[in-house]
């Protein structure tokens, strides 16, 4: 009974290992596609390791591309998204946690239905409004619709609920007013809540496509979701080339996974709970 | 409750900076969206006003349908197996094998990395002389399939794609919803002598409801809106085949500069995706309910 159990259990841990090899193995190519010189992606002799490993790609990515200049773009873009994200969703999910205000149960209601409206449907009209206010072709333009996270302040608004109100209503007494209080009290304790939601909107931001292939018209200003996708585009068939700049793109992004893994994966999970 | 009451003056003066950015970037695209739908208006020209027009024009334009259709198509093919798949993904990473964080860690990678590096990347495997995918199969003699370039296979090989980019979300949300379940009702019923099917059919399931009604509605929105891997990987061919309704929209606002029809197609993505919604929560709540 035990041995054939067991068994079992041998058996199910090599099936899961060889399901994560290859659900990884995506990766692997890309990385090992990367590192060959070009005859020898494009040829009929299949080599799975790269035969005379090669940084070539890199280097030409590098200099025949405005790859690191994309990054920065967004890198800049997601930044200011966070940053502005946090400067104004935080106090809304205050008010909404701790002040009871009139209008406050429909005012909520109408923030959270906003987050059923697909970005997709307001391309058109945002397109036209940005033309008119002259920022098409701006950094402004790419972040700008991104501030507003209904589910960012739905998260805040849950991690202030949890704040006793002792702790308020102990301020108020010293004679505090309610932006002090927001400032020195609820801030300094929201930390944890702030990271998820900068987590979130700077993934968001980051991901973006559509909305920026459609403001970003120079090169020199497209981010590197609208750069890889031109990158492709122009170096057609030059595969070992395309995949060296695909991993560069992943770079940034797997060094923000290690580092923030968990609040990632507990953002995510939080965006669940409601249900 | 606090002394010296000023929440109605404070509450609406905490929420200004969030409103101002809510009307400006959501409200008024939306409410102005709708407007220009009803225009003829190509940017270069004046705007003129064209009644329903529009909207009867979408309704005769066979292109219109098949990106609809197309689109309607990958919903069809993604919600159920990333449902499945993001499931059976939790049901790994919240059992006892020691290769759990691993595969948390692998399932989830993917998601990650944004959509055009990943279309990127699956574009070269399925690439039809020197794409992995061909010289695999080749490997037992199968003769090399255009994954992108054949009409039959295009969207499903977009299809693959997003299940490899999407499904770690999914496997996220499950596997949150999973450890809240009590291990008591597990243990009790493993005393009862239930085996694991029994265990994740009768309780993990139904006690998952919840989470899974929330994947659910969430990945059908998501899919519906589904762009950037189609338009990278096939560009909307071949022939059109897999052209999304977002595409559509995409082109005829900004390669057509025809806004008003443009913006008229959005509303009827955004009414079809309410409608689909609605739908969902009224019949699965009621569901859930009895």
């Amino acid at each position: 009974m035990n041995s054939t159990s067991r068994t079992k259990r041998i058996i199910y841990a090599f099936l899961l290992s060889l399901l994560l090899l290859l659900w990884f193995f995506p990766f692997v190519w890309m990385v090992f596609t990367s590192l060959k010189i070009e005859n020898e992606v494009v040829t009929k002799v299949f080599h799975f390791f790269p035969q005379n490993p090669t940084l070539a790609n890199y280097i030409k990515a590098f200099s025949s591309s405005k790859i690191l200049r994309w990054m920065l773009n967004s890198a800049f873009t997601s930044a200011m998204a966070m940053i502005l994200t946090l400067v104004v969703d935080a106090p809304i999910a205050y008010a909404f946690a701790k002040i009871r205000f009139k209008g406050r149960n429909i005012l909520f209601w109408a923030v959270m239905a906003g987050m059923m409206v697909p970005f997709q449907v307001l391309i058109i009209p945002l397109y036209l409004q940005f033309n008119s206010y002259g920022l098409i072709n701006t950094m402004s333009a790419v972040y700008l619709p991104r501030i507003a996270l209904p589910i960012g302040i739905f998260i805040m608004k849950q991690f202030f609920e949890g704040i006793p109100d002792a702790l308020e209503e102990a301020a108020f007494i010293d004679g505090a007013s309610r932006f002090r209080i927001f400032s020195s009290v609820i801030l300094p304790l929201g930390k944890t809540a702030f990271a998820t939601v900068t987590i979130l909107s700077f993934i968001n931001c980051w991901n973006d496509f559509l909305w920026p292939l459609i403001v970003m018209n120079d090169t020199d200003k497209y981010t590197i979701t609208v750069g890889i996708a031109n990158f492709q585009g122009t170096h057609g068939t030059q595969y070992s080339l395309i995949m060296s700049g695909a991993v560069i793109a992943c770079i940034p992004q797997f060094i923000f996974y290690l580092f923030f893994r968990k609040k990632i994966i507990a953002g995510i999970a939080m965006t669940g709970i409601k249900g | 409750m606090i002394p010296g009451n000023k929440d109605n003056r404070d509450g609406w003066l905490f929420s200004i900076p969030f409103l101002l950015v809510f009307v400006l970037f959501m409200l008024y695209p939306l409410v102005y969206g709708f407007v220009i739908s009803f225009f003829k208006w190509n940017v270069l020209s004046d705007k003129v006003f064209a009644g329903f027009q529009n909207y009867i024009s979408l309704f005769s334009d066979e292109k219109f349908y098949t990106s609809l259709w197309h689109t309607v198509e990958f919903v069809l093919i993604t919600t159920p197996v990333l449902l499945v798949i993001g499931f059976l993904m939790a049901l790994i990473t919240t059992s006892k094998s020691p290769l759990k964080k691993v595969a948390e860690n692998v399932f989830f990678i993917p998601y990650i990395f944004s959509m055009t590096v990943v279309s990127t990347l699956w574009a070269w495997i399925f690439q039809k002389q020197y794409g992995l995918l061909n010289k695999v199969i080749g490997l037992v003699g199968i003769q090399p399939v255009g994954w992108l370039t054949d009409p039959n296979w295009a969207m499903w090989s977009v299809c693959i794609a997003t299940f490899w980019w999407t499904a770690g979300f999914n496997m996220i949300l499950m596997s949150a919803g999973i450890k809240q379940i009590s291990s008591e009702i597990y243990e009790s019923a493993m005393i009862d002598g239930a085996n694991y099917r029994q265990s994740v059919f009768r309780i993990t399931i139904p006690l998952l409801k919840p989470t899974i009604v929330l994947c659910l509605i969430l990945q059908i929105i998501a899919s519906f809106n589904v762009f950037g891997q189609v338009y990278v990987m096939t560009g909307g061919g071949p022939f059109g085949k897999t052209r999304t309704i977002i595409q559509y929209i995409y082109e005829t606002g900004f390669s057509y500069f025809k806004m008003g029809y443009s913006a008229a197609m959005s509303y009827i993505l955004f009414f079809i995706i309410m409608i689909v919604s609605v739908v969902q929560y009224i019949s699965l709540g009621r569901k859930s309910n009895e």
